[in-house]
């Protein structure tokens, strides 16, 4: 029953979304005031390693997508994180268990895929191609960084989180 | 140089111009970007606070920059969302984008820069309160509740899962203070119950996306719940009705079964009942008949008129050639004490000088006296004591038994304590035996009182009364029957003894147990040298094993007959053996001798033989009934 993959996957993503929250404002609560300014401000120059994927901005460009491209926008978003949360900075539990939730939830939207029409057409084994160009981009970083990595880290990560939350929200209700 | 001077004079007038109007031009103070939200994640407005204006007319603009750009956008929309504001519509917003904001204030003077902030739309949103909210009166099985229902508001896109909503809403009555809140979820529509019959309600709603702020509270709906109390009413006047009615039943039936149920809960308390006792005589408050009422005729025992003439004149006793016992002081003795020891049963008398022990002793001492001088007529009386003996049954007239001198001699009977009496073989009296005996008696007596007192005994007051019973344990051995030497060693012995005895424990070795003043020695053998032994009872539970029980009640030993010495031999009938069960007693063996016919007796509760015939027989233990074990 799609409507129920739907709910399991939406409910399964909002999850993933709180705990990146949760982490993030543990993370900036524990700055200093002014390495927040600066990581502010350095942050805009950066970029989350999951930018090479296109995906809609806007509500219109979302209602205009397919459920099909959803879909698969949202799988390969939760596919590239599923790397780089195993160094997601936080010191205790809960980033332990996003690798696996992340996993779960692919598996999720890949059923939802081939539930849904033209699914198999979709995925021609071009997860390889996904790879992020920048795979090792967060090794590259120096220690010195390492601050600036978790910060950049923890914001994108919530940031993906939520659009997937969208994105499989809007897929299921259409 | 004219032109110069104008110069000059303009620019000085240009410059302190100003200065005399008192007012300064600055360049503009450092606005302030105050917040930015949206309502429905596909616009959102920033709001900016302007610092001071310097004095000139001051513009301001807002700059943004995307994320992971350098190109720089100025504000699209000034004036949509009113002063102060930027709005930016659909097309200039854009989801998981970051803002760079800044404000530039400008004016002729110079400029300033806002410090910049980050946006993130998806983070600011803010939705509008719910819209078209319903509150209506619905019913349950009769009783009121009020549902609520809304819409979400118009702008934001719930449909498509574009952005989804949780709601929130508050209900208070009109005069409380305290909002009560009840949160609903994603649904539209709320019900509340248990509410207050004819009370007005007000309610409000708002709603909150999954990641953003609370909508500010909807438009207030009011509401008045309709009176239901008028039938909650009738339901209350109905059960009092019927309560009252049960009640009214139930008064009438107790009412009927008053008495009854009286008599169940409050049973009468049995009021003292005094045969011949008539309480309206004590009302009329007559005493004198009241106590003659109580008088019965035949109150004391008859008997005693046989008593009253026992008592005065003489004990009738045995003259066997061993002595009896016979007071003759006795019998004066026996006569006070006797009197005594009736007036003693009588708990109530009163006469309580019977019950001390120096007045008996008193009493003791002035029998003797007399009785050494009434011989004569007391052998006689000894003679006709002696035929009453059958009256005396129960009467406590001659006790066999010793009680003891114990301190705590506290009932003050007179216990005789034919401890070394000799059976009496033979009723028939000897007068001159009599006289002998009961002048032994005397003597014992007195001998033997100040034996016991001679060593000092500590209990001499004590013995005082039973002195004269002491008098069995006299001197002179003539006790035994059979052989007066014998006996009379015997008395000797046993008098020794039993002052030994009693000198041995304080209140003598006769000492009574603690309850009763009467000791009790168990006669265990006599061995062949005329040795009665006495063996002491374990208190209470003296039975010689194998000796028959003796049945309880009055204790007698017959009296056997007057010695020589004055003194009375009881006799205990039945002889198999020299067993007495005594009780309690604690002193030592008191030998004696003679086996087979020497029936000594101990001042026993002797029990159960003794006590069968009636005929001659002294009450031996009724002072000393059986110690308590």
């Amino acid at each position: 029953d799609g409507q129920r993959l739907f709910s399991i996957a939406v409910s399964r993503v909002q999850h993933l979304h709180l705990l990146a929250q949760r982490l993030f404002s543990d993370f900036e609560s524990s700055l200093q005031t002014e390495e927040q300014r600066q990581l502010n401000k350095i942050f805009l120059q950066d970029f989350c390693n999951s930018d090479y994927i296109i995906s809609p901005i806007d509500k219109h460009e979302t209602q205009r997508s397919s459920v099909l491209k959803l879909l698969s926008i949202s799988y390969r978003l939760v596919e590239s994180w599923e790397f780089p949360s195993r160094s997601l900075s936080g010191g205790s539990a809960p980033r332990n268990q996003i690798s696996p939730k992340l996993s779960e939830l692919k598996t999720g939207i890949l059923l939802l895929i081939k539930a849904s029409e033209d699914g198999a057409e979709l995925f021609p084994d071009s997860s390889a191609l996904q790879l992020p160009p920048y795979g090792n981009y967060y090794q590259s970083l120096s220690a010195d960084e390492s601050l600036r990595r978790t910060y950049e880290l923890l914001a994108c990560f919530k940031k993906d989180m939520h659009k997937v939350e969208t994105y499989l929200t809007v897929a299921k209700c259409r | 140089m004219k032109k110069a001077v104008e110069l000059v004079l303009l620019l000085l007038l240009l410059f302190f111009t100003p200065h005399i109007m008192g007012k300064r031009y600055s360049p503009p103070g450092k606005p302030t970007l105050t917040r930015c939200r949206s309502p429905e994640k596909e616009t959102f407005t920033c709001w900016w606070e302007p610092g001071s204006d310097g004095g000139l007319p001051t513009t301001h603009a807002l700059y943004y920059r995307k994320e992971s750009s350098e190109r720089v956008y100025e504000c699209p929309d000034y004036h949509t969302a009113g002063e102060n504001s930027c709005f930016f519509n659909k097309n200039d917003t854009s989801i998981w984008v970051n803002y760079n904001i800044t404000v530039v204030a400008t004016n002729t003077l110079g400029s300033a820069f806002s410090d910049p902030v980050d946006v993130d739309v998806v983070y600011i949103v803010k939705p509008n309160p719910p819209e078209k909210q319903t509150v209506t009166i619905m019913e349950d099985k009769g009783w009121p509740f009020l549902r609520v229902s809304w819409e979400p508001p118009q702008k934001a896109d719930t449909r498509s899962g574009w952005i989804t909503l949780i709601y929130e809403l508050r209900v208070k009555l009109e005069e409380e203070n305290e909002w009560e809140m009840h949160l609903a979820g994603h649904q539209k529509t709320f019900n509340i119950f248990s509410l207050r019959s004819g009370g007005k309600y007000l309610v409000e709603v708002r709603c909150k996306p999954d990641h953003g702020f609370w909508s500010e509270w909807s438009s207030t709906s009011y509401i008045k719940v309709p009176d239901y109390f008028h039938r909650e009413k009738s339901v209350w006047i109905l059960l009092t009705i019927f309560s009252a009615f049960i009640f009214l039943i139930l008064t009438w039936l107790l009412h009927m079964n008053s008495r009854s149920l009286k008599n169940c809960i409050l049973p009468p308390v049995p009021g003292p009942k005094i045969k011949g006792f008539d309480n309206q005589l004590l009302k009329n408050g007559k005493s004198d008949e009241i106590f003659s009422a109580l008088m019965v005729s035949n109150f004391p025992p008859t008997t005693s008129s046989n008593y009253e003439d026992l008592l005065v004149e003489y004990l009738e006793v045995y003259v066997p050639v061993e002595q009896e016992l016979m007071q003759e002081e006795s019998k004066d003795l026996h006569g006070g004490c006797l009197k005594c020891e009736r007036s003693t049963s009588d708990s109530d008398s009163g006469r309580g000088s019977c019950d001390s022990h120096t007045l008996l002793m008193d009493k003791c001492g002035e029998t003797k006296e007399e009785g050494r001088h009434t011989d004569r007529a007391s052998s006689r009386m000894l003679t006709e004591a002696q035929r009453h003996q059958k009256g005396w049954e129960k009467d406590t007239l001659t006790y066999a038994h010793g009680d003891m001198v114990s301190p705590d001699m506290s009932n003050g009977r007179v216990k005789t304590w034919p401890s070394v009496f000799s059976p009496l073989p033979q009723y028939s009296s000897n007068p001159l035996d009599k006289q002998s005996s009961l002048e032994m008696a005397k003597q014992h007596c007195l001998s033997t009182s100040s034996c016991l007192t001679q060593p000092g005994h500590s209990t001499k007051e004590a013995l005082g009364p039973s002195n004269w019973d002491f008098c069995l344990g006299n001197k002179q051995p003539h006790l035994l029957h059979p052989q007066t030497q014998v006996g009379r060693q015997l008395q000797a012995h046993s008098e020794v003894n039993i002052s030994n005895i009693g000198r041995k424990q304080a209140p003598a070795g006769l000492q009574s147990p603690a309850l009763r003043s009467t000791e009790y020695v168990e006669v265990q053998r006599v061995n062949e040298e005329d040795l009665v032994l006495l063996q002491p009872v374990v208190s209470g539970c003296g039975r010689i094993e194998g000796y028959p029980q003796m049945p309880k009640g009055k204790d007698y030993s017959k009296v056997k007959g007057v010695d020589s010495d004055n003194m009375l031999l009881l006799q205990r009938e039945v002889m198999e053996e020299d067993w007495w069960t005594g009780n309690c007693y604690t002193s030592s063996t008191v030998n004696t001798t003679q086996k087979p016919t020497a029936c000594i007796h101990t001042a026993m509760p002797v029990q159960g033989d003794m006590a069968l015939a009636m005929n001659g027989y002294v009450d031996t233990a009724t002072m000393c009934t059986l110690p308590t074990c």
